[in-house]
């Protein structure tokens, strides 16, 4: 727990666009602020000093129900203008260009690549269910991101069928491997972040993940 | 080998959490909110929160309740006990579960499961089977917390419930229930043996080489314990140091 | 025209009340409702609460000093079926008190393959049993006999279900025997021995058998025809009636209920003799006419006896197993609403072919006979259907 739950006028607004698991997002952030709001509308997406888009659904859907708010430009400039986005499982696949499930759809477009179902190949069942360790590309480290684990090693809580696929190699934050198969687990692009597991829902080091995007407004 | 899950189930009846053997009988083990919290700290890796009263009673699920037992716990919770309608699952979502687990209502209208499954995500939606011998290699589905007969072949029933786009199956075991005589293998085995999703098995626990054997022999993908929990049996924690020990991938 | 011979239904209130707490209304027999509009059942089952149970186990000990055998021989008589309520009280008076329980099951009419499974478990954990299986003849006229005089072919099992126990007792030398609970009491709240363990055979008649025994059926039956003379002096129809008065008093045979040592809770029964004597729940779900699965269920008969209550009283078998849950602290007033009207009055229909080849009668006498069993009171006739005036809310 942070020593004040007073982050001044830095409000966080959790993106309702009709599908997910606000309850537990909001919580999760209420454990480090009390500056957080639930919007639907352009206006509150405007006003907010950080952004979360949280996911539980189908690309499709989850499109159509940003677009059906008018809130799909609003995500943009909002990535333009530098301040922080985090999105959560759905919410970080449709950051990037195009999604892939039960057809072909245009996604958010912040980070450039696509979503995928996993490959036959990969021997486990799908949806990846479960807890599972993330980590650093081999290129990559993680002081000055969100993910700060103090050495121990991070597991995560992932429940998807669909997985990111940045186009470019810096865009991955950290890479899980499922059944020997290593895929992106989570995705940046500076003041852009994007979580294919659920930080929310990861017990006390998921909650570290969102303490620490909580310091970044 | 991939992580096993380990998760407490907890059946819920107005505003306790209730222990019925063989889904009849509602003693009271304890207040879901304090169970579930413990369970939690535990390191349970889900939480499984049923109604089981719920199509009984033909009432709906008690949505509040659930808002204030999850409000401090941060794994997935899967929820379930009267869900009808995509309404029920939107407002199950907004107030702290992750999944919903269907039964009753799936039987009654397979449809619903596909209509949810497009709607939130195969992820989202979880088959609830409750399974009763009928004879060897056979077992007959249940609905209204065990208490109608369907007709239907549990088996068959779940293989429909995957064509129609569930992304993890809860099977449980009618016989075995809150008995602690063991999970029912051969009814997992008939489970894991060709799905291609995910498999909670539950009903029966009771000791550590049973929840071994349900991984290791009949594959279950996760487990669900009731009564090894509520009556103390073992801790969350030292089932999962238990199956640790023995080669099986859970999260500590 | 036969004259029917249930001494109850001369005194069933025409008008109905139910009670504010629990489901029941004041239909059922010795059951009355208070000025509060609350039930004496429900009354009785606020009483229990201030019972000093530690006292009452104290005497149960004391009684279980004075009759345990220290020879090992059989001490105590245990009626039952086998199922949770005699599971319980069997292996709770060996295990806790250390008695020698011989057990007695009069046996039901047909058993059920739940019924005989869990009687088998039963013996099986370890309990001498002695069933005794009636003059098949004999046993279905007196059902038959009961069925049309008294609107509940089931009497004839009541009889020997009390009277069996005592003729065991006395054949045995062992005067005592141990019952689960007063019905009487913990269902009705008629409270004419809530303050003592135990009843006398004189309140039989009265509590149990509709106001008279089986000698009444006898009587009107022979007049119907159904029995021949000779048959009325079966010796068998002794096993019907208690034995002789002298025989009881000389060997000091005394029956005791257990629900006056004990807190009585069925569905805690159920837990343990689920645990301890291989007790399982209703394999085909829930039981017709009701949501429950452990209550009553070795019997292809039963359903009938439930059944026709509902005919008579406007209350079945549902409204049975959730006042007891009610008054227990299981559900709540409005979820025992929700299910007596979900399950309430549901016609037996699994086993229907059995219970008319059993009586030897038709489809068509069995409703003439459910029928003339309907107070005009209770129901009326819908669009050719029969509907029930009132029903709880």
């Amino acid at each position: 727990m942070l020593d004040s739950k007073n982050m001044g006028n830095h409000r966080i607004a959790i993106i309702d666009y009709g599908l997910s698991n606000l309850y537990s997002i909001s919580k999760a952030l209420g454990r480090f602020t009390d500056n957080v709001f639930i919007t639907d509308e352009l206006s509150g997406l405007n006003s907010a000093d950080a952004v979360v888009l949280p996911g539980v659904g189908a690309f499709e859907e989850g499109m159509k129900g940003l677009e059906a708010r008018g809130l799909t430009e609003g995500i943009k400039k909002f990535a333009i203008s530098g301040r922080p986005i985090l999105g959560i499982c759905l919410g970080a696949q449709l950051l990037l260009s195009k999604g892939y499930e039960f057809g072909v759809f245009d996604g958010l477009d912040l980070i450039k690549g696509e979503v995928v179902k996993f490959p036959e190949a990969v021997k486990e069942k799908i949806p990846h269910i479960g807890w599972n360790e993330i980590y650093p590309p081999e290129s990559g480290q993680w002081n000055k991101t969100i993910f700060d684990f103090s050495g121990k090693k991070a597991n995560m809580y992932f429940i998807h069928s669909y997985i990111m696929k940045p186009e470019k190699s810096e865009n991955i934050l950290a890479l899980t491997s499922y059944a020997g198969f290593e895929f992106c687990s989570a995705i940046r692009q500076k003041n852009i972040y994007g979580c294919q597991f659920h930080p929310e829902k990861s017990a006390e080091q998921g909650l570290g993940i969102i303490k620490n995007f909580v310091g970044l407004v | 080998m991939k992580n096993i899950r380990v998760i407490p189930l907890l059946h819920i009846k107005g505003p306790n959490v209730v222990k019925p053997v063989q889904t009849e009988a509602l003693r009271i083990v304890g207040d879901p909110k304090e169970l579930a919290e413990k369970y939690y700290q535990d390191g349970a890796d889900e939480i499984i929160y049923l109604d089981i009263v719920a199509s009984l009673y033909q009432r709906s699920f008690d949505f509040d309740l659930l808002k204030s037992v999850s409000r401090d716990i941060f794994v997935p919770f899967t929820v379930g006990g009267g869900i009808r309608t995509i309404q029920d699952i939107k407002n199950a979502l907004r107030v702290g579960a992750d999944k919903v687990a269907v039964n009753t209502h799936a039987i009654k209208n397979p449809d619903f499961l596909k209509e949810a499954a497009r709607v939130f995500g195969s992820q989202c939606v979880v088959l609830f089977v409750e399974a009763k011998k009928i004879e060897e290699g056979k077992w007959e589905a249940y609905t209204d917390g065990g208490r109608e007969k369907t007709g239907l072949d549990a088996v068959e029933w779940a293989k429909r419930g995957v064509d129609l786009g569930v992304g993890e199956i809860l099977i449980t075991s009618i016989d075995r229930d809150g008995t602690q005589k063991g999970y029912e293998s051969e009814l997992v085995s008939a489970i894991t043996s060709w799905a291609p999703i995910s498999v909670i098995a539950h009903g029966g626990a009771g000791d550590f080489q049973t929840a071994e054997d349900v991984i290791l022999r009949n594959k279950a993908d996760a487990i669900a314990l009731s009564s090894s929990f509520h009556y103390k049996n073992f801790s969350v924690k030292e089932l999962k140091e238990r199956l640790f020990s023995k080669g099986i991938d859970v999260r500590l | 025209m036969i004259k029917k011979i249930d001494k109850q239904l001369e005194s069933q209130p025409k008008e109905v009340v139910f009670c504010k707490r629990c489901v029941v209304s004041n239909q059922r027999p010795r059951t009355f409702i208070d000025q509060e509009g609350v039930c004496s059942a429900c009354r009785w089952a606020d009483m229990k609460k201030k019972i000093d149970w530690a006292s009452r186990e104290k005497e149960l000990r004391a009684l279980c000093d004075e009759h345990r055998s220290k020879d090992g021989k059989f001490d105590v008589v245990i009626p039952g079926s086998g199922g949770k309520d005699s599971g319980h009280t069997a292996h709770l008076l060996k295990t806790k008190y250390g008695m020698h329980p011989l057990c007695v099951t009069w046996a039901p009419f047909i058993y059920t393959d739940i019924g005989w499974k869990n009687f088998q478990n039963f013996v099986n954990s370890g309990f001498t049993t002695l069933n005794c299986f009636p003059n098949g003849v004999l046993h279905k006229k007196l059902t038959r006999a009961a069925f049309e005089l008294k609107g509940d072919a089931w009497e004839p099992f009541a009889y020997g279900q009390k009277a069996y126990a005592f003729h065991i007792a006395v054949k045995f030398g062992i005067p005592l025997i141990f019952y689960g609970e007063n019905g009487e009491v913990e269902y009705s709240g008629f409270l004419k021995n809530a303050d003592k363990p135990y009843e006398s055979p004189d309140d039989w008649d009265e509590l149990y058998f509709k106001g008279s025994g089986v000698d009444a059926l006898l009587k009107q039956g022979l007049k119907m025809g159904i029995f021949s003379e000779e048959e009325t002096k079966d010796s068998a129809l002794d096993l019907y009636r208690p034995p002789k008065r002298e025989d009881i008093e000389r060997l000091g045979a005394q029956m005791h209920w257990l629900s006056y040592y004990h807190n009585w809770i069925p569905q805690e029964n159920f837990y343990y003799a689920q645990k301890h004597t291989g007790f399982t729940a209703n394999e085909e779900g829930r039981s017709e006419g009701t949501y429950s699965k452990y209550a009553s269920l070795d019997d292809k008969t039963d359903g009938f006896h439930f059944y026709l209550g509902y005919i008579k009283f406007g209350l079945g078998r549902a409204t049975r197993d959730a006042m007891m849950e009610i008054r227990s602290g299981h559900i709540t007033r409005e979820e025992a609403v929700a299910l007596v009207k979900r399950y309430d009055g549901e016609f037996p229909k699994k086993y229907f072919k059995d219970f008319l080849e059993y009586l030897d009668i038709t489809k068509e006498h069995f409703w003439e006979v459910v029928d003339s069993y309907r107070p005009s009171h209770l129901w009326e006739k819908i669009n050719g259907e029969w509907k029930l005036k009132h029903q709880v809310s």
